[in-house]
């Protein structure tokens, strides 16, 4: 089953139905729709589902100081060089 | 404009059949001609790059794609449905290292890696993966590009599968007199256009979306959108056409049905 190492890195991607999965190292981004069809289909991806957030509920419980808000870095502000 | 083309036997693109990729991609323009790049401060220090399903003008400046140029026809976009979707984004080593985006440029931004040319469009593994280079992505707020954004390239895959076929050119647009900078050498764009032609109606237009959170854009004839980018991206379609602005549809976001938050075009004309 396709998972992911939640927060390890930036290049997991991947999706189930049409929900997007994306590894980043401050974020798990899930976005799009599913839709969790009552068969063979939908059971398959709800166990996809579940992995991933499993994973993710772990990788969080195991961090030892976990912050209220993780930061982001503040964009710089430039010259527009294309003006 | 720097043209670099990837010299390579067979062999050497069997061996690495992940990475093999097109050596032209003129079958993504229309007539074959790329996106003109008129401003000549935009101009600067930028390579062509040629994907599978393709084509994309890199700034070694903004370190961020131009623009993106597919050839959407129904069959591609039926073939794309069919793929699984497992990928990883990539630096894309084409590109010299001083002239090309990192995954580390991104990380802790706060802002996706937004595809110009989806990954929705790919029609082959390859495709799919080539569309993860970071030579494809401009930092992308996330509410524009999980949202709104993605509403308009599935009404652009609508467009093709009813009409046959389509020519998408998608990039960003840098306005104003300053610009943000992620990771110290990534600009972010101030917004994000892609602009259709349809053969079957002889007729094209373009969406722009602020790259910010919100369900408003706006549609704009090729003209209009070239004076406001200072790219041409159908250089060989008539005036006439360029000046006629296309009916564009309502964008479809995934999941959005509430009537409360629905896109919007700001300005009808």
């Amino acid at each position: 089953m396709a998972s992911i190492k939640p927060y390890q890195n930036e290049e997991d991607s991947l999706a189930i139905g049409e929900l997007t999965v994306e590894n980043r190292l401050d974020r798990v981004s899930v976005y799009g729709s599913i839709e969790l069809t009552k068969d063979k289909a939908g059971l398959q991806q709800a166990k996809e589902l579940k992995a991933i957030l499993d994973a993710v509920v772990a990788s969080l419980e195991h961090e030892k100081s976990l912050l209220d808000h993780v930061p982001t870095k503040p964009a710089e502000k430039v010259k527009n060089p294309f003006g | 404009m720097k043209l670099r083309i990837v010299f390579a036997s067979v062999a050497l693109l069997l061996a690495a059949s992940c990475s093999a990729r097109s050596l032209t991609c003129v079958d993504q323009f229309v007539d074959g001609q790329p996106p003109a790049v008129l401003n000549q401060n935009l101009q600067k220090h930028t390579t062509l790059l040629c994907f599978n399903a393709f084509g994309t003008l890199f700034s070694g400046i903004s370190r961020t794609p131009l623009w993106s140029a597919e050839h959407l026809t129904a069959e591609r976009v039926e073939q794309a449905a069919r793929l699984k979707r497992k990928n990883s984004f990539h630096a894309e080593e084409e590109l010299p290292p001083a002239d090309r985006s990192e995954l580390a440029d991104y990380a802790h931004s706060g802002f996706d890696r937004g595809h110009m040319a989806p990954n929705g469009d790919m029609p082959t593994k390859e495709a799919q993966y080539q569309s993860f280079s970071l030579a494809n992505m401009i930092p992308q707020n996330p509410k524009n590009n999980q949202i709104l954004w993605e509403g308009i390239e599935e009404v652009t895959r609508d467009l093709a599968r009813k009409d046959g076929e389509v020519y998408v050119v998608t990039g960003p647009i840098f306005e104003g007199a300053n610009l943000e900078r992620i990771g110290g050498r990534v600009l972010v764009p101030t917004s994000v256009f892609k602009a259709i032609y349809d053969p079957a109606r002889h007729a094209a237009a373009a969406y722009v979306t602020p790259n910010a959170p919100g369900m408003g854009y706006e549609t704009l004839s090729i003209a209009e959108l070239q004076r406001r980018t200072g790219i041409d991206v159908f250089p060989h379609l008539a005036a006439g056409v360029k000046e006629t602005k296309m009916r564009l549809p309502v964008p479809e976001p995934h999941g959005h049905r509430s009537k409360k938050n629905r896109p919007f075009e700001i300005n009808p004309r």
